[in-house]
């Protein structure tokens, strides 16, 4: 073989390309389960002004599952799992077992009601600085699944989607929550 | 009193500066002081090797912002720690807290190094007895009743009366050997080995 240095440097070069175009079009991992102190204790209340101003309480929302979720309109995985969970919320509108709430992580209302305005989901959006501490949050999105009891069942790190949710809520109905 | 006195001032020295730092350390402060003292040893949750109180980070500033929150309210600063660690876990902590099972990170460096000169005092103390026995007995045995194996290789007759020669090994016993029990060896340089068996690890 003639040159073999040009064709070894060739050669892993196009394994790096290969690599690098693997990452950068697979989808972000989504509904990631991870631990958390909080799973199997009380959850912490979430209490603020929503949107409309009205102030909010979680505690208000016992008798039916609640996915908390914590994001920021300049979140792109939180961009992405938004129409994942206005078909989940829509799912679940005419039931009545399961509801979402959204907590703003470190965002401008304005930009907040834009954002809701332009992509739909019409559940409660909370502003409670404290709430992200109280929960343990490390980055958004972050979202978890409270029984209707209170008891936090599940922590979910990086995005969530619609079958993924379902997958989780009917685990926990049949963990008899 | 001369030659004591750079060591006084030593221990002068030491002893204002320990001082100063536990005044220091005991010196109630404000609000700002005990955030960011306590924020200091809590881990940024997004960040690599840096506290809460250094980076900018949201989940930082939060935490910061909630620690303020809760001075005011009047916990105290184990009250905000432990707080902390209830929402996030125990890795939120920079420094592992020297209760429950973390405190064993404090105490099995100190456990260890208290065996470790435990054990080398025991050993010691073994060998300056062993020795303080090697000593009498050699003074008691003396020079003349220890003789070497060459000399006795020297004497040792090459030949039987019969005229023939003798052949080794045999079971004859030579001429020269010691009527007296050879006197026990002087501690030689300890191999590791030996040093374990000497304090009963071994």
């Amino acid at each position: 073989v003639k040159r073999p240095a040009l064709w070894i440097a060739s050669s892993i070069g196009v394994v790096v390309a290969l690599f690098i175009g693997v990452l950068a079009t697979r989808d972000a991992a989504a509904n990631r389960v991870a631990p958390s102190p909080l799973v199997g204790r009380p959850a912490p209340d979430i209490t603020g002004p929503g949107l409309d101003g009205a102030e909010f309480r979680l505690s208000s929302m016992q008798g039916k599952f609640v996915l908390v979720n914590f994001f920021a309109t300049w979140c792109v995985p939180c961009v992405k799992e938004h129409p994942e969970m206005v078909r989940f919320a829509q799912g679940h509108a005419a039931v009545g077992d399961a509801a979402i709430v959204s907590v703003v992580y470190d965002d401008e209302r304005a930009d907040v009601r834009r954002f809701f305005a332009q992509r739909g989901g019409d559940w409660p959006v909370v502003e409670a600085s404290g709430a992200k501490v109280d929960w343990g949050v490390r980055g958004v999105p972050e979202s978890f699944l409270v029984a209707p009891d209170g008891t936090v069942l599940t922590r979910i790190v990086g995005g969530v989607t619609a079958s993924g949710l379902e997958q989780l809520l009917a685990q926990a109905k049949g963990g008899g929550r | 009193v001369k030659r004591w006195l750079p060591v006084l001032v030593l221990l002068a020295v030491l002893a204002v500066a320990l001082g100063v730092g536990a005044a220091r350390e005991a010196r109630p402060s404000g609000t700002s002081a005990r955030v960011t003292r306590i924020a200091k040893d809590v881990r940024c949750p997004t960040c690599e090797g840096l506290s809460a109180n250094e980076s900018d980070a949201p989940a930082s500033v939060a935490i910061r912002d909630q620690i303020r929150a809760k001075v005011e309210a009047g916990y105290s600063n184990g009250q905000i720690r432990a707080y902390l660690v209830d929402r996030y876990g125990q890795d939120i902590l920079l420094k592992p807290s020297a209760t429950g099972v973390s405190a064993l990170v404090w105490a099995l460096p100190v456990a260890g190094l208290t065996a470790a000169l435990a054990g080398l005092v025991l050993v010691f103390r073994r060998w300056r007895r062993a020795r303080s026995q090697v000593a009498p007995a050699d003074a008691e045995a003396g020079p003349s009743t220890r003789r070497s194996s060459t000399s006795c290789s020297t004497r040792w007759p090459t030949s039987t009366p019969s005229g023939r020669r003798a052949t080794w090994p045999t079971t004859t016993t030579p001429p020269c050997a010691p009527t007296t029990p050879p006197a026990p060896r002087p501690p030689s340089p300890v191999s590791t080995k030996t040093f374990w068996r000497t304090t009963g690890f071994w």
